[in-house]
């Protein structure tokens, strides 16, 4: 089983009465697009959350490259290499794009106040990263928005920012909530040839939470379907369509209006 | 009117703005940047002068030592009011900041063989027969530098004219120092924070560290100015170190938009105006109240400032509209 980037054991986290993830198990293969789908409340943005440190579960362990994680705070699990996108897209309204984008940048010297007296290394690195920026803006299309406040982009334009401002931190992994939702199908196409292109060139692991199913059974290698705050199902697209669990649960209603 | 003419009276002026100027710049840093809300700031005034005048007066310690160690005992202080509070929202530090600052103000109130208590830096105890001052060091170099400067400028040069020149070319030094902070990428995770934490700590940055670090820069800021107010004033008191001083500085920096520090020096020359001025306002109206009311007067007036300019102008003179109301 070497070949796990990421594994998920018996993890559980309560919200008050409610139990969000109720003993989810699940693990990610390296280089691969796994997608996770579920009803509304199934607790895929908590395990996200979960993932990402954001909150501790209250029982389980969560290994990332064979080290646990679950206990660290999320920089540090960002450290590690684990980049999340925000459901919804979170961009920082009062910085302008480009300065969202290098927010991404890793290592960043000019981070450190100390270097407050090196300006060669951070004026090197910034002009990198501003490069690396703008060819990111160019490649998703809202290049001409750099300058402007990133609170007056769109929702959709939003997403895309999201996105390539995970690609800015150098991720092994991107954990991405619901990436394509009110994304326009041109802008999904290229997004997707983008992450292929990704996944290819770079080996980043991919997993996303995503409802269009079309698309997830495109994309993924793996699809895990959750309800209830546990994973119901796990398996290669195809095997889930036929899986009754999951017809119940999540696909059934599609079959009973068709 | 007289006084208006007189250019004491305007060097006097500018003399407590580029004081309140240099507090104000903390502010600027914490707030402005980083979007902590700290109403305890007049805390770290508080710590530097005393520190710098119980070295002095009670230890006899060199004056650059003294004053040095009271900014750091300021920074220290911040220090502690962030790494103990700063892990509240927004609001509740600011509550707690106020916190902290009466207690810095009623510790020394009370501490009477340390700090001289009620009375003041006037009984904090001397070593051997020494009169209670922490100034002379400084009044001998004041006066230096007023015998240098009286042949180039003339007799307008006197200590006061001297300490309003220092005191605005620290603040020229300390505006550069910060603008120039506030363009590395160190101020940008800053910025972030100021909207959101999980964006930044998901991206690999320790919001608590960027915010800890503001909220020391801001008190070392602090202390400056507090050591710079010792020195104004000679004596120092615990009431000089209310709660109020503390919106003075906001006063300056929401007046000059809390976003650049390019309207700070402005905004502080307008501040100085108000809390020197109004107490040469001796004409009609003001010639109907006596000077205690008139004190008074003061403090509403910028009250009522604060006011309009929340209504009407939200990002200050200078700061941009679109960085404060944005959503």
């Amino acid at each position: 089983m070497n070949n796990l980037i990421l594994e998920v054991n018996d993890v559980a986290i309560s919200f008050g009465g409610v139990r969000a993830v109720n003993g989810a198990t699940l693990n990610v293969a390296v280089d691969s697009v796994t997608s996770v789908i579920g009803p509304n409340g199934a607790g895929k943005t908590t395990l996200f959350n979960l993932i990402s440190g954001a909150i501790k579960p209250d029982s389980g362990t969560i290994l990332f490259e064979g080290m646990e994680i679950q206990n660290l705070l999320p920089h540090k699990i960002a450290d590690r290499g684990i980049i999340r996108t925000f459901q919804g897209a979170k961009v920082i309204k009062r910085l302008s794009v480009l300065e969202n984008l290098m927010l991404g940048g890793q290592d960043n010297p000019g981070d450190s106040l100390l270097n407050f007296f090196n300006p060669k290394a951070r004026n090197a690195y910034e002009a990198r990263t501003r490069d690396r920026a703008m060819e990111l803006l160019q490649q998703i299309g809202i290049e001409r928005f750099a300058h402007e406040y990133a609170g007056i982009l769109s929702g959709g334009q939003r997403k895309l920012l999201d996105l390539a401002r995970a690609l800015m931190a150098n991720p092994i992994m991107l954990l991405l909530d619901e990436p394509f939702a009110g994304v326009n199908p041109t802008l999904v196409e290229k997004l997707l040839e983008v992450l292929q292109d990704l996944r290819t060139k770079h080996h980043l692991t991919f997993l996303l939470i995503e409802h269009d199913l079309e698309t997830v059974m495109n994309i993924s290698d793996r699809v895990i379907v959750m309800a209830e705050g546990r994973v119901i199902a796990d398996g290669a697209p195809n095997s889930i369509y036929q899986n009754q669990a999951v017809i119940d649960a999540y696909l059934g209603t599609r079959k009973a209006t068709s | 009117m007289n006084a208006i003419m007189q250019p004491g009276f305007w060097i006097f002026i500018l003399t407590m703005s580029g004081i309140y100027g240099i507090f104000g710049l903390g502010l600027q840093v914490q707030y402005g940047v980083g979007g902590i809300l700290n109403f305890g700031h007049v805390g770290m005034m508080a710590l530097s002068s005393y520190t710098m005048a119980i070295l002095v007066i009670s230890h006899g310690i060199n004056f650059w030592i003294a004053a040095a160690t009271g900014v750091g005992v300021a920074a220290l202080g911040g220090a502690f009011l962030g790494l103990t509070t700063l892990r509240l929202r927004g609001d509740y530090f600011a509550i707690v900041s106020i916190a902290f600052s009466e207690i810095v103000r009623y510790v020394i109130f009370n501490s009477d063989n340390i700090t001289g208590g009620a009375q003041g830096s006037l009984a904090i105890p001397a070593i051997g027969e020494g009169y209670p001052s922490y100034t002379n060091a400084w009044d001998s170099i004041m006066n230096h530098m007023r015998d240098f400067l009286q042949p180039i400028f003339g007799d307008i040069v006197n200590r006061e004219f001297v300490m309003a020149l220092t005191i605005w070319s620290t603040l020229a030094v300390l505006l550069l120092i910060v603008s120039r902070i506030e363009r590395t990428s160190w101020a940008r995770v800053l910025r972030a924070t100021r909207e959101d934490d999980e964006v930044p700590a998901a991206l690999g940055k320790n919001v608590f560290r960027f915010r800890l670090q503001a909220v020391i820069i801001g008190s070392i800021l602090g202390g400056i100015a507090g050591i710079y107010w010792a020195l104004e004033s000679t004596l120092l008191s615990a009431d000089d170190f209310l709660t109020i001083v503390t919106f003075y500085g906001w006063m300056i920096l929401i007046l000059g938009g809390a976003t650049k520090v390019k309207g700070l020096p402005f905004a502080a020359i307008f501040f100085g105006f108000l809390y020197g001025g109004t107490r040469f306002f001796t004409f009609w109206p003001f010639s109907m109240v006596d000077s205690a009311q008139r004190a008074y007067i003061r403090i509403m007036i910028i009250g009522v400032v604060l006011i309009i300019l929340m209504m009407k102008r939200p990002q200050g003179i200078f700061g941009k509209r679109q960085e404060m109301v944005l959503e």
